[in-house]
């Protein structure tokens, strides 16, 4: 079956009297695949997740799942699978009972709801405590009843609001391997929601960069990072020195910080040209010559541990630079591969 | 040090009045003393034994249930368009006016109950079921605040949404999720309304008949008679509001501990 699982075509949907939405927005994600869409606040991912969910309706485009047309489903026939942000889970019932509550209401009899959520609990390896009460379970155990209870029933997709952001740095660590591995194994098609950058790059199969209900970038994360389509992508996943210059021959730019020799633009001399320069990619050096060599002064300097982050003020400019050096830094080299052209728009 | 001193104070003062009260129901001969003289159970007997106090001991009792009853059937339906109204407006609007009540001297509500009930298109005037109706317009704000603010504090609409989510229909997720997931506010409310609707004085004194006379209205009648009537009639009345109370917490307790909804029996 070669199919999406989820297909969004020319979704659009605007809040009534607002400017907010979702404009356009088409992608697809396959059965097995997860889809980490990002995004500052306000971009509008929440709003798309409740459009696949249904708790709002498209203005105009289609939704379908499993190759069926929901676009005018109510939110049960199209049974997702979704684990909210606060876990929404059932503080009345005990960690089976909400595990088992979608069977219950499809009519499945106790014995094997009860089979089934056990199951389900050992899976996300909760086994030990079905018979607790909600508010007796950790954070990171709460989010993995969520994540059963959206599962148990075999939904045609999981759809996963921030799910992360409610939990302290280490566990978000664990937790972020166990859905991956979890997701992954039951093979569902997945859209993840968040707006931490490190979450995104090492959960996604592929990322959606959502600006302002539109979608700028779908890819993996890899080309995401490599290859960001344009100054938005760079500087919202991963960090990123934008440089704006004026083109000069076929391959330098001029620039705040002096004359970079870049990779053959194309550009008119005197057109306007925007660079990227990954800061892992600006190498400290110990002498002064060479090809896009600069003297430096350090602005700000932050100790990381195994790296640094640093802001160098070079020429009129600065740049940010992150490296495992020690000590001062005088001099940066900015190899010629590692400058890379956005669109100036 | 000085906090705990008026801590202690403050409590003496609460409870001296409940304590003479106390000693006064069983206390023979008080007379222009500081404690009563003799002890005896005579008062208590008296109390039982009085008509009216006994018509007025059923009627508040039937007075507070049917006022629980009407709290739920009324408020749990209110509260719930309250909490989901979707224009903030309107549920600020909306709490405005059903918190009207408690800003309301019940005495100014008597006085319209009798304006409008003594008139020929509206006879009702001395029914307990006018009684109650009052009694509920006093009780709801109480309730209602109480019921509100856990289905805020729970995030219900959340818990509705991923019900929702999960399969459940509306009739479902009402008898599932937003029913046993408030079933301590509920009791609690109903605890207030109870004890509320036992004490009340000023309300009833105006509007009920002389057939369906509450306990606390009887109740003024014995300070004009025995000491020590008075004093176990009064005792009698908290003892009724007590147990409204404690009930109510008990069952509340209860509640927590039931298998949940679900569950096998």
């Amino acid at each position: 079956m070669n199919e999406a699982s989820v297909h969004l075509e020319s979704a659009s949907f605007r809040y009534p009297g607002g400017k907010a939405g979702i404009f356009d927005v088409t992608f697809d994600i396959a059965p097995g695949e997860l889809v980490v869409c990002i995004g500052p606040s306000g971009c509008g991912k929440t709003t798309l997740l409740k459009l696949i969910a249904g708790f709002l309706r498209l203005d105009s485009g289609r939704v379908r799942l499993g190759g069926e047309d929901v676009t005018a489903a109510t939110v049960r026939s199209r049974e997702c699978g979704i684990v909210f942000q606060s876990y929404a889970l059932f503080p009345h019932m005990a960690v089976w009972e909400n595990v088992a509550y979608p069977l219950r209401v499809r009519g499945i009899a106790l014995a094997e709801r009860r089979r089934r959520a056990a199951a389900m609990l050992e899976m996300v390896g909760l086994g030990a405590l079905r018979d607790r009460l909600p508010a007796e379970l950790s954070g990171g155990q709460q989010q993995r009843v969520a994540l059963a209870r959206a599962l148990v029933f075999e939904p045609r997709a999981l759809l996963l609001d921030e799910p992360l952001s409610a939990l302290d740095a280490a566990t978000r660590v664990t937790m972020r391997d166990e859905i991956r591995r979890i997701q992954k194994q039951q093979n569902i098609a997945s859209l993840l929601i968040t707006h931490d950058q490190d979450e995104a790059l090492s959960l996604a199969d592929r990322i959606a960069v959502l600006r302002d209900g539109r979608l700028v970038q779908v890819a993996t994360p890899q080309e995401i990072y490599d290859r960001p389509a344009d100054a938005f992508v760079a500087g919202f996943v991963g960090r990123a020195n934008l440089i704006d210059g004026v083109a000069v021959g076929a391959d330098a730019v001029d620039t705040p910080l002096g004359r970079l020799v870049t990779p053959p633009h194309g550009a008119p001399t005197g057109a306007g040209v925007r660079l990227l320069v990954r800061p892992e990619k600006v190498q400290p050096v110990e002498a002064a010559g060479g090809e896009n060599v600069f003297a430096t002064r350090i602005l700000q300097d932050r100790f990381f541990g195994a790296n640094r982050e640093i802001e160098l003020g070079v020429g009129e400019g600065s740049i940010k630079i992150e490296t495992a050096a020690r000590g001062a830094i005088a001099h940066v080299r900015v190899p010629r591969d590692a400058v890379q052209f956005l669109p100036t728009h | 040090m000085i906090p705990r001193w008026t801590t202690t104070l403050y409590l003496v003062y609460l409870a001296v009045p409940i304590v003479l009260l106390v000693v006064g129901s069983f206390g023979d001969l008080w007379l222009n003393t500081l404690l009563p003289s003799g002890a005896t159970l005579k008062w208590y007997a008296a109390v039982a034994a009085d008509p009216s106090f006994r018509r007025a001991f059923g009627a508040s009792l039937f007075v507070a249930v049917m006022t629980c009853l009407a709290c739920v059937a009324i408020g749990l339906p209110l509260a719930y368009a309250v909490f989901r109204a979707r224009s903030p407006r309107v549920r600020a609007l909306a709490r405005v006016l059903y918190q009207l009540p408690v800003a309301l001297p019940a005495l100014v509500l008597a006085f319209g109950f009798i304006l409008v009930f003594s008139s020929d298109t509206l006879p009702w005037l001395g029914s307990i079921w006018l009684l109650i109706a009052g009694h509920v317009v006093l009780c709801l704000p109480y309730f209602l605040q109480t019921v509100v603010a856990d289905m805020q504090r729970l995030g219900l609409r959340t818990l509705e949404d991923a019900a929702e989510s999960l399969g459940s229909s509306g009739l479902q997720r009402y008898a599932h999720i937003v029913l046993p997931a408030l079933r301590h506010s509920i009791l609690s409310g109903l605890i207030i309304v109870a004890a509320l609707s036992i004490g009340e004085f000023q309300f009833s004194n105006l509007i009920s008949g002389f057939l369906n006379r509450t306990f606390p209205v009887v109740l003024l009648q014995a300070f004009y008679g025995a000491t020590g009537f008075a004093c176990a009639a009064t005792v009698l009345l908290l003892a009724l509001a007590l147990t409204a109370s404690i009930t109510g917490a008990l069952s509340a307790r209860g509640a927590g501990r039931l298998p949940p909804a679900g569950a096998p029996a």
